[in-house]
């Protein structure tokens, strides 16, 4: 399956629960609504014309309009690679746990929950990750996240 | 040289050999400095140059340091490497275990002033001067060995001049 022929694939077959993003990339990104998230990862992993068994890459980003989920994902079996993304706001931000379909999404949710803020619902162990044990600064990852210490590059 | 001083010694012949009368503070503080045992405290890149000088080309074990990998054995921490605020409270309770008088090096600008992660980083301690007393500073990204071997150097000069009597202050 080329790239175009798995874009076509995956623009009929879902009932447009992905919309294709113009990212001007090889590989196709495609945007999800937070709602249909599980269901979506679920069937991309066990379509047998897909079967993307491997979570490659996931994090989010702040882009100081709004946060984004990006999931990238791989085929082992049938060579394919491709991105999904969702868009969510400020206001408590929440996604679905992608560890029972992806296993491998276990300590990246851990680390968006820790550094962005993002609750991640049904995660099967909730545990702090990468930050101190006392830490109580908020989200270090947010762009208007502030410190005390902590001290901005000086514009040159 | 001139930056190592002997040990100030009063000789005397005597028949058969030789009388020596030094202070016990100097073959106390002599024995101290030739044998600064380190402790294997290598938390990033400076931890690379930190194994070079240790290695056969530059060569610690010539002025007496060895590595300890348990902070009960060891007299010096080279702290090589950045320390994250996750692990400034493990480096303390390191120093803590220490047998008195310890020693504190650190090594590279990372632990000086927080180095190239100073500015727009959540995660480095910005200087570990403020969680362990720091007695040299040995600059660099990460410093050559002969800056590491330098600042030892500087360090057995400070050993040799501590006075007995400030040795349970420290």
């Amino acid at each position: 399956m080329t790239q175009q022929e798995l874009t076509a694939y995956i623009q009929s077959s879902f009932e447009g629960k992905l919309t294709l993003l113009d990212t001007g990339r090889a590989e196709p990104m495609f945007e999800v609504r937070p709602d249909d998230l599980l269901e979506v990862a679920r069937r991309l992993r066990d379509d047998l014309q897909l079967k993307f068994d491997y979570l490659c890459n996931m994090g989010a980003s702040d882009t100081r309009e709004r946060l984004e989920v990006v999931y990238s994902i791989a085929s082992t079996t049938r060579r394919l690679r491709m991105d999904f993304k969702l868009v969510l706001g400020y206001e408590n931000p929440a996604v679905e746990s992608v560890t029972p379909v992806w296993p491998a999404a276990n300590w990246y949710e851990r680390e968006m929950n820790e550094l962005f803020g993002i609750e991640v619902k049904d995660h099967p162990d909730m545990r702090p990750l990468l930050l101190p044990e006392d830490w109580d600064q908020g989200y270090p990852m947010l762009k208007n996240w502030d410190a005390p210490d902590f001290v901005r590059m000086p514009e040159l | 040289m001139g930056l190592i001083k002997k040990v100030p010694v009063y000789t005397e012949s005597i028949p058969g050999g030789a009388l020596v009368a030094t202070s016990l503070e100097a073959v106390l503080n002599f024995g101290r400095a030739k044998s600064l045992w380190y402790l294997l405290f290598g938390t990033a890149c400076c931890a690379i140059e930190l194994m070079c000088t240790g290695a056969s080309r530059y060569d610690f074990d010539r002025l007496g340091m060895m590595f300890r990998a348990s902070p009960r054995q060891a007299d010096l921490i080279i702290a090589a490497g950045t320390i994250t605020k996750k692990m400034g409270p493990r480096l303390r309770k390191l120093y803590d275990q220490m047998a008195e008088p310890r020693y504190v090096i650190a090594m590279g600008g990372c632990t000086i002033k927080g180095g190239p992660f100073y500015y727009d980083s959540y995660s480095v301690e910005k200087g570990i001067d403020h969680i362990v007393p720091v007695d040299i500073y040995v600059p660099g990204c990460p410093p050559r060995p002969e800056s590491l071997l330098e600042g030892c150097l500087h360090l057995q000069e400070k050993v040799r001049r501590q006075k007995l009597s400030e040795w349970q202050e420290k």
